[in-house]
């Protein structure tokens, strides 16, 4: 069953949206370079514009039909919007804000108690100041704490990291990682930041031009060509999940083992600080301009990180090639064409990813 | 000139018809005009520019001519006049209604036009936010929209409020000039300059004249300050 699925026809001006989507529960992102139609679709689906044609569903409720002329306005679709400038009601305190929803339904419906989003967001302190005395990051919390207060179905959050600069960002993803966790209510999160997106999903749609360029897992994606091009747009990363194995307090590392524990790497404790537990998941991501290949392992280096793995696909793109190496998940690894040369890499190769603990950024 | 604060009984009654007449037309005006601009304010429709000037035409035409073209509608002969007359035994013309009648066509545009702009100030998308989260269109503009639009409507009810106190043209076409009925201070002061010898009689309408409309204007921007000092 489809948390959302929506087939939307609609044209403006000299830009026309023409897709079908149906996402998942859990969160999936939504990437497109400006221009795409990222922010219409997400303003089709939450009844801010009319499709010209087509139909809208929510798990098995009919939201729109545009040949039965079925039609539900917003209010009525219980769609959470977080916009991307946030969007608080200026004349209201930071409570009255985020209990804005909950006057239009009846308690029974409420997803989540008041006290708890204040505790989810940690909002407690904020609860009476005004929307012009909060900073980008905490206007961005109570955005989607009122989000949440509006007894939603489905979250829609239009570029949330884009108001906030890069320290801020790394703050609020870890809330929606939360969320996702706790109410277990399905989000689509459109960006075009990519690295930021993937801290989050690697479930994406890929959205170019109006209609969908491909949608799965960002690196099943990755390996089509014509994806690859958009998405090499604002930086590739190489996010996994990992779960924290074991601290090596001697050394001042942890070591974190993938999902089907074949492969561990390390990490330096300071990256980590102290909030992981063992047993904890996290995402690593990892660029790939910061991975080397070897052909053999190197025991005489200080890079402590060595994975064994086989070439599943080259990829070229102007002067730089990009591998993605299997090493028990997948790895995309950017390289010269002159070393592609010299090493005689090709498809189905072995060789070693060499990466440095330093290179590795944590997302929890 | 042995006192020069001894009001005579005409001239009592001028001021006290002016504040009712002005509070009346202001207070009706209101409701309507926050609607209209509203709408004015959000909406897109067919025939809009002719709305708008039909609105706005008090505002260009002389107000003889509006006072004359409601005469001709509400007067006994009138369209709308014999209809009232013949259906409710109403009277319009030249009684206070019409004085009331005369300063709510003045004004309207004027009401109209300092509430849309400051709807037109209110960020639209804070109204799409509020449906997302429930509330329907009048549910939106209760809490949003009014709310946020505050100090505009008051600019709104007083400028109405100031305009009628001054509404002169209209007012003595169709209402007539009826000392205690329909002779507001601009009409009173008319009448007394009229008769040689009555100049300090003139005079201290005059003076009540600038008291009222300078006092409506300060209470006006003390409002919409306490509104400002709220936020």
């Amino acid at each position: 069953m489809h948390a959302l699925s929506a087939r939307l026809k609609r044209a403006k001006g000299n830009f026309s949206l023409d897709l079908a989507v149906d996402f998942k529960q859990g969160i999936t992102g939504i990437y497109g370079p400006s221009g795409s139609g990222k922010t219409t679709l997400l303003h089709l689906l939450a009844g801010l514009e009319h499709p010209d044609e087509g139909s809208i569903h929510i798990a098995d409720r009919i939201i729109v039909d545009t040949e039965n002329k079925i039609w539900t306005p917003s209010r009525k679709r219980q769609i959470g919007y977080v916009f991307q400038e946030g969007r608080l009601f200026p004349h209201m305190t930071v409570r009255k804000n985020l209990l804005f929803g909950t006057i239009f339904h009846s308690k029974e419906k409420a997803l989540i108690a008041f006290d708890e989003v204040l505790h989810l967001l940690e909002l407690e302190s904020l609860v009476d100041k005004r929307p012009s005395q909060l900073s980008g990051g905490e206007k961005q919390r109570v955005a989607i704490g009122r989000a949440l207060l509006s007894a939603p179905k489905l979250l829609l959050m239009d570029e949330p990291f884009s108001s906030l600069d890069m320290a801020l960002r790394r703050q609020i993803i870890p809330y929606l990682i939360k969320i996702n966790r706790k109410l277990n209510i399905p989000m689509l999160v459109v960006s075009h930041d990519l690295p930021d997106l993937l801290s989050l999903t690697r479930e994406l749609f890929l959205l170019k031009d109006g209609y969908v360029l491909g949608h799965g897992h960002y690196f099943d994606l990755i390996e089509k060509e014509n994806m690859l091009d958009v998405m090499r747009g604002s930086g590739l990363r190489n996010v996994i999940p990992f779960t924290v194995e074991t601290h090596d307090t001697e050394n001042g590392l942890t070591i974190l083992v993938n999902k089907d524990a074949s492969q561990e790497i390390r990490v330096e404790r300071e990256l980590i600080k102290n909030c992981c537990l063992v047993g904890e998941d996290m995402n690593v991501s990892l660029r790939p301009e910061d991975i080397a290949l070897t052909l053999k392992e190197i025991a005489d280096v200080s890079i402590r990180n060595q994975l064994p793995g086989t070439i599943v696909k080259l990829i070229r793109k102007e002067n730089r090639i990009y591998c993605i190496v299997d090493v028990g998940f997948k790895l995309i690894v950017s390289i010269t064409q002159a070393s592609q040369h010299k090493m005689e890499l090709c498809e189905g190769k072995q060789v070693w990813c060499l990466f440095k603990s330093m290179a590795l950024q944590i997302n929890f | 000139m042995e006192n020069f604060f001894s009001f005579t009984d005409a001239e009592f009654s001028a001021i006290g018809l002016s504040f009712r007449v002005a509070l009346w037309c202001a207070v009706l005006i209101l409701p309507l005009a926050v609607f209209l601009a509203w709408y004015l304010a959000r909406k897109s429709f067919r025939g809009k520019p002719i709305i708008e000037g039909l609105i706005n035409l008090p505002l260009v035409l002389p107000p003889v001519a509006t006072g004359f073209i409601l005469l001709l509608l509400f007067g006994a002969k009138g369209i709308i006049g014999s209809l009232l007359f013949d259906w409710f035994g109403i009277h319009i013309a030249f009684t206070f209604y019409a004085a009331v009648l005369a300063s709510m066509v003045v004004s309207f545009p004027l009401a109209v036009r300092a509430i849309r702009l400051s709807i037109e100030m209110v960020d639209s998308n804070l109204e799409s936010a509020a449906k997302t989260l429930g509330a329907n269109t009048f549910q939106s503009f209760m809490r949003i929209t009014l709310p946020l639009s505050l100090p505009g409507i008051i600019s709104g009810f007083v400028l109405t409020f100031a305009r009628s106190l001054g509404e002169f043209g209209a007012t003595i076409i169709f209402a007539g000039n009826i000392s205690g009925e329909t002779q507001t201070i601009p009409l009173a002061l008319f009448s007394q300059i009229q008769i040689p010898g009555q100049e300090t009689a003139a005079f201290r309408l005059l003076l009540v004249a600038i008291l009222f409309s300078f006092g409506a204007m300060v209470f006006s921007e003390f409002l919409v300050k306490k509104v400002h000092e709220r936020r």
